[in-house]
């Protein structure tokens, strides 16, 4: 199976360099996923990585970064600020193109839909949330657990960060497409019959989630 | 639209279920003296979190962080009544 192991690539941010993953091959479309925020980017993270894993099986070459100060990022997330993690998924992007000289696409899941409008390009958008909504699980679970509400679920945030974070909201795109999950009942394109799997206190599987979206960037990213 | 409307509880029940990852025969089980915060194990901070912003999301209210508190948490009864009386304001 070492064919079908992402590969390890770096972009820089702020002057320095970050990570990034990259599955499938490079000759195909091509598609940057930009990951949920916080908690709910661990909670993803195996949805995510499977997700990928389909995309590539299907010809579709995914690129992972991890934003600065999060994930493999050396940074400090409290060393970084709004205008970094805009930076970085521009940069992230800049780096695919160049890579693969292919026209890329953007797809985020949940607060990455925040930052996809750094990049330009077609965008394809799962479950977005505010930046307000965001802060408030983080403020609530300070509270609730009576743990330090600087530094809430142990996410130390600048208050760049926060300030700008309280005001961020997914940029309108008449051309960008919107799954949601049919307990949401927001606008959507597209409504899957799926549970919240970011509110999942242990990291936990769908794999029928996982191939639906698949399914759904497969089909979108060929028109 | 050929679902049956979903009741406030219903919909409460699905919430938990969703956020505390509870099987069917768990969440189906819930009822107003179920007790909640403090007695379910998956129900710590982060879910209560998670669980007040699901309430918002999906029963279309607003929670202060002063209206969330240990009373409002005790039970699934406790937890309904505070949506109603909400919802009716």
């Amino acid at each position: 199976m070492s064919g079908d192991a992402p590969r390890v690539h770096s972009y820089i941010a702020g002057g320095e360099p970050e990570f990034m993953l990259a599955y499938g091959p490079g000759n195909g479309p091509q598609v940057l996923i930009l990951q949920p925020l916080f908690e709910e980017m661990n909670r993803c993270r195996l949805l995510v990585a499977t997700m990928c894993r389909l995309l590539a099986e299907r010809g579709i070459g995914c690129w992972l970064p991890d934003l600065p100060g999060t994930g493999e990022s050396p940074r400090a997330l409290e060393d970084v600020d709004w205008p970094l993690w805009r930076e970085a998924a521009a940069a992230a992007a800049a780096l695919v193109r160049e890579h693969t000289g292919i026209a890329l696409l953007c797809a985020s899941i949940r607060g990455g839909a925040l930052l996809d409008d750094a990049v330009d390009t077609r965008r394809w958008r799962f479950a977005p949330v505010s930046g307000r909504s965001l802060l408030s699980d983080l403020r609530r679970s300070a509270l609730a657990s009576g743990s330090d509400p600087l530094a809430p679920a142990g996410y130390r945030l600048s208050s760049s960060l926060s300030k700008k974070l309280q005001d961020a909201d997914i940029v309108a795109d008449p051309a960008s497409r919107t799954i949601r999950i049919a307990s949401d009942d927001r606008p959507a394109d597209h409504v899957v019959d799926a549970s919240p799997l970011w509110r999942r206190p242990e990291p936990a599987r769908d794999d029928m989630l996982a191939q639906l979206l698949a399914d759904d960037i497969h089909i979108w990213s060929s028109h | 639209m050929d679902r049956m409307p979903a009741t406030i509880d219903d919909m409460l029940r699905d919430i938990l279920r969703d956020v505390l990852g509870l099987d069917a025969a768990r969440a189906a089980a819930i009822d107003e003296d179920t007790p909640l915060f403090g007695a379910m194990p998956e129900l710590d901070s982060m879910a209560v979190a998670g669980l007040l912003t699901e309430i918002e999301d999906r029963l279309h209210i607003l929670i202060e962080d002063d209206e969330v508190d240990g009373a409002m948490l005790e039970s699934f009864g406790s937890l309904s009544a505070f949506v109603r009386a909400k919802r009716a304001s």
